[in-house]
């Protein structure tokens, strides 16, 4: 072990180079998380041309750091704007936008960073004790488990979700049906297209996101432009940034463990990556919450616990993309491509070809979380200027960046009617309590549970026995029942209570 | 303009918030204004030789897969080559319909290049689009990728002869074997079903587990879920090295860097096929400006770089010139069209699970969610809590403030109209006039609708405007809408 470490730790923590590279990439990733419509994967995209010049290591190390940094910078818009900077933050945008409206925006802040920190260095320790071991799980998996795991995936949205089952059941519905819209991707055939052939790729969901989110919250903060004198606009207190994070941190240990391990576990999976995370931490932190009516509403159990988990997904991702060569997210499929460009094999052997590479690897992670506390204390100090713009300013900004957001995922002025759209569509959604947050996910999963749920199906020549014929199938099935069933049972216990429950 | 049919005179008391400090000194911002266009227009110079701003490389399959990395590469050296930034916009979806179709349709003007592959010879077979090679102008391509089939390495197949006789009596028996590689109908698909039909056996003899792409395929069959694999050679074995066994290349030679996989007509199975990716332009292109860029693409494909990179990724190089590249097309065209639509393969193209099903039962769930949520909504009208329309959950404050004269509501729609208004301008103006004057425009006018002091609205206008497109368009190269002004 010692001779990977030293010449490892060597590596990273001697070099300037190193240095330099992981505090450019941080900046680079705060920026691109920040702005809407750019997420971590096209972020990381852009670099691959730059890696072309840089060693293996240095190029990992942009990498990495650029991803967890984006990763939490996607909060900082969530909670001043409510426009998820990236997908990974719509779980918890609610909580946070309304902690923002109560005038704790920064220490909202605070506790994501700093549960985005430990929850990525809690990731890098899985990643470097379990990673070989735990890379066998994702070998179990077939396309029946990953249809009852989606499922369960969806079901998060149902219990993280608003004021009453049934309407967080709707948005849900309303997403999926998002979904089915344009080519399905197992039978190659056009789904209410209408003739545009815009509508062939489906309906995005990051422009999507952006209207519902964003565009909608402009809508209604327009609504009120005249009465609301300066809402709550309270500026960063320049002292509490760290101290309620630091405050909570030590109340919510086994939280932290638990969301982190969920996390790290949900990074594992290929095809479920750092959204998924969030919200299935989320999910589970309101099943174990004392306060599980104050989610939704500006929860810092739930920003503690999501953010953990989505931060320490990433690491998780890797394991099967270094052991396997199989990408866990859409960041380690780009990864894996690097890899080979610098002609290193992703397998069982590279452990052993290149012990003090896969080493070095985990200490950049710890590095680049160890970087991401500063510079993300800069962003929210930076971020919190939006704060001291006047809203009549800030929100014909914000409606530029909304359109500049959507146009920048596809490059097409449809995203933009889409994206216009959806923001009508958000604010309808809001009048009548739906929940957005569930329309969102079931437009990210719609697509990936049909696919496993008819491929499953075709798989089995048309019998439902293909579902739980295996015996991991069988037991996420039966998960999966017992966790419906208590979502069923507590809605029914809620009804039976009086009115006004539903809404505080 | 639209916005000035509700002229609002500017009340600077209606401000409610202290500016920040720059904002103050209207006269500082002016200036930076100023300077900022000065600076700008300093950048346009008069008209230059092809190519003198950015081309858009369009890949119609997704970030981080084999397309988008050759892409990226090709990308990177045209950009030295030529001058000017690449960029690489991943237009993904409908098995390849949507990129190919935004290329083919796009201005030919040379500065929209394509990423076109193999399904562009098979998308339009399948009735999935208009679009074929003939929208085209062909520059190079680039190269081949034979279909190969794979086992697990702990399989009881050795060869093609075992894997024939296992379909073959697992189709009697009435339990098919499954096999995946990409979605149903997909290059992989129609290889397998060809060499099932070369072989006398239906080509539905096997159970086609529909996945995307080779990687989750490659997943499925280590955890068992499918039987065999079918993908390009060096997708397989990329990723997996020794826990797949090859049964056999799909090629007539075998392929450089894989000398120990037999072909299939090495062992008397008489069948080829084989994927391919190329560069090409709308079909409109002017000539000189197509020779510009093939001239370039040439250079780039004899360096050393695109060659060692092709070779570490293990796609099979195979260069071919525009004209070269024509006739190819031109066959490939006709060897899918006989394949895609003979009385054999005619049959594979039914899914039983049509595409209807799933959104139907989701229809089902939404009605009775719908039926649910209703009954709550009339519930709750006989609470008085709810009767503040459009009041959002979170203003607590609006209680006391709530009033209903008639002024009051007129001024709460104007505001949400002129967003609106403001965003559907952008999207129609964006495409004739450029980002900037658009975003200028539209900026000041919602700042102006929303009774901003207009010195400020103008500054902030058009301050946002330069910002954002120097960070979008110059720093991070996302393409944004160029209009007659050139940005």
């Amino acid at each position: 072990m010692s001779e990977t470490v030293l010449p490892a730790a060597q590596q990273i923590f001697l070099d300037p180079v190193i240095w330099g590279v992981v505090i450019a990439a941080a900046f680079y990733g705060v920026f691109l998380g920040a702005m809407p419509g750019l997420t971590a994967t096209m972020g990381v995209a852009l670099f691959v041309p730059m890696t072309f010049w840089l060693e293996p290591l240095p190029a990992l190390a942009a990498i990495v750091t650029m991803v967890a940094c984006a990763i939490f910078a996607g909060d900082i818009p969530t909670t001043l704007m409510r426009i998820p900077g990236t997908p990974a933050s719509a779980a918890y945008a609610d909580d946070a936008y309304a902690l923002a409206q109560r005038g704790e925006a920064s220490s909202a802040m605070g506790i994501m960073l700093w549960f985005s920190v430990t929850g990525g260095l809690f990731g890098a320790l899985v990643l470097m004790l379990l990673g070989n071991q735990l890379a066998r799980c994702a070998s179990w998996f077939s396309v029946a488990e990953y249809f009852w795991l989606y499922l369960m995936g969806i079901s998060c949205a149902v219990i993280v979700g608003g004021s009453s089952v049934a309407r967080s059941l709707l948005g849900l519905l309303i997403g999926l049906l998002f979904s089915t819209v344009g080519l399905s991707a197992v039978h190659g055939q056009a789904r209410f297209v209408f003739g545009q052939p815009e509508l062939f790729q489906g309906i995005s969901f990051i422009p999507a996101m952006i209207g519902l989110f964003g565009l909608s919250e402009v809508l209604r903060g327009s609504l009120g432009l005249d009465r609301v004198l300066a809402p709550s606009a309270a500026p960063l207190q320049s002292r509490s940034l760290l101290g309620p994070a630091l405050h909570l941190f030590p109340t919510r240990i086994l939280a932290w463990i638990r969301s982190s391990t969920l996390g790290a576990m949900t990074g594992i999976l290929p095809g479920a990556g750092a959204d998924i995370a969030s919200w299935v931490s989320a999910a589970v932190s309101k099943r174990r919450s004392r306060t599980p009516e104050r989610f939704g509403k500006g929860s810092t159990e739930c920003l503690a616990d999501a953010s953990a988990a989505n931060s320490a997904s990433l690491a998780g991702a890797w394991i099967p993309a270094l052991v396997f060569g199989i990408p866990g997210d859409s960041v380690t499929a780009i990864v894996i491509g690097v890899l080979y460009m610098k002609n290193l094999k992703p397998g069982p052997e590279i452990f052993e070809t290149q012990g003090v590479l896969v080493f070095s690897l985990y200490l950049i992670f710890i590095l680049a979380n160890l970087v991401l506390l500063p510079v993300g204390m800069l962003a929210i100090r930076t971020g919190g200027l939006i704060m001291r713009i006047p809203r009549r300013v800030l929100l014909p900004v914000i409606v530029l960046l909304c359109i500049v957001g959507a146009y920048a995922v596809g490059g097409s002025l449809f995203d933009v009617w889409l994206m216009f759209g959806f923001g009508l569509l958000g604010l309808a959604c809001e009048r009548w309590k739906i929940s957005i947050g569930a329309l969102v996910l079931g437009m990210i999963l719609g697509g990936p549970l049909e696919e496993r749920f008819v491929q499953t199906l075709s798989g089995g020549d048309g019998s439902l026995w293909a579902f739980v014929d295996r015996p991991v199938a069988a037991g996420l099935a039966l998960v999966c029942l017992l966790v419906w069933l208590s979502v069923a049972l507590s809605a029914r216990r809620n009804r039976l209570l009086p009115a006004g429950e539903s809404d505080a | 303009m639209i916005f000035q049919r509700h002229p609002v005179s500017p009340q600077p008391d209606l401000l409610p918030v202290r500016l920040p400090p720059g904002a103050q000194s209207g006269s500082l911002l002016t200036w930076a204004t100023v300077g900022l266009l000065l600076l700008l227009a300093l950048g346009c110079s008069a008209e230059q030789e092809f190519p003198d701003q950015p081309i858009s490389l369009i890949c119609p399959w997704s970030a981080g897969g084999g397309t988008d990395r050759v892409a990226r590469q090709v990308a990177a050296q045209l950009e030295s080559e030529l001058g000017v930034p690449v960029n690489v916009i991943n237009a993904i979806g409908g098995s390849g319909v949507t990129g190919h179709t935004r290329g083919a349709v796009a201005r030919p003007d040379g500065y929209t290049l394509t990423m076109i592959t193999v399904e562009l010879s098979m998308l339009h077979w399948r009735g999935l689009t208009s679009v074929t090679h003939e929208d085209f102008a062909p520059l190079h391509l680039l190269n081949r990728d034979p279909a190969a089939l794979f086992v697990r390495a702990d399989s009881d197949y050795q060869s093609l002869d075992d894997l024939q006789a296992a379909v073959d009596s697992a189709a009697r028996s009435g339990k098919k074997l499954k096999a995946s590689g990409t979605a149903y109908g997909g290059i992989w698909h129609i290889a397998t079903a060809g060499w099932l039909d070369r072989r006398g056996l239906a080509p539905d003899a096997v159970n086609w587990v529909s996945i995307n792409g080779a990687g989750p395929s490659i997943q499925e069959l280590m955890a068992g879920g499918v039987d065999f694999l079918c993908c390009s050679l060096p997708e397989a074995d990329a990723v997996l090295g020794g826990q797949v066994r090859c049964l056999g290349v799909m090629s007539d030679e075998r392929i450089g860097g894989f000398e120990d996989v037999p072909t299939f007509k090495e062992q008397a199975h008489d069948w080829s096929i084989a994927g391919w990716r190329g560069v090409a332009a709308p079909r409109e292109t002017p000539p000189e400006r197509l020779r510009v860029l093939s001239d370039a693409l040439a250079k780039v494909t004899a360096t050393q770089s695109f060659r060692d990179f092709m070779a570490a990724a293990g796609f099979d190089l195979s260069l071919e010139e525009p004209a070269e590249f024509a006739q190819t097309l031109q066959r490939q065209d006709r060897l899918f069209g006989d394949i895609l639509t003979s009385e054999a393969l005619r049959g594979v193209s039914g899914e039983h699970f049509g595409p209807l099903m799933f959104p139907a039962i989701i229809a089902v769930g939404l009605v009775v969610a719908l039926l649910i949520v209703s009954v709550e909504l009339w519930r709750e009208r006989a609470v008085p809590l709810a009767a503040v329309p459009g009041d959002s959950p979170t203003e607590v404050t609006s209680a006391d403030t709530h009033r209903s004269d008639s002024k009051d509501v007129r001024n709460r729609l104007i505001y949400p109209a002129a967003v609106a208004l403001a965003v559907m301008f952008y999207i129609v103006a964006s495409e004739p006039l450029g980002f900037v004057a658009t975003a200028m425009l539209m900026l000041a006018g919602l700042l102006l609708a929303l009774r901003v002091r207009p010195r400020i609205a103008f500054s902030v206008a058009v301050l946002t405007a330069l910002v954002t497109y120097q960070v979008f368009s110059i720093l991070l190269r996302v393409p944004l809408p160029r209009g007659f002004l050139e940005w």
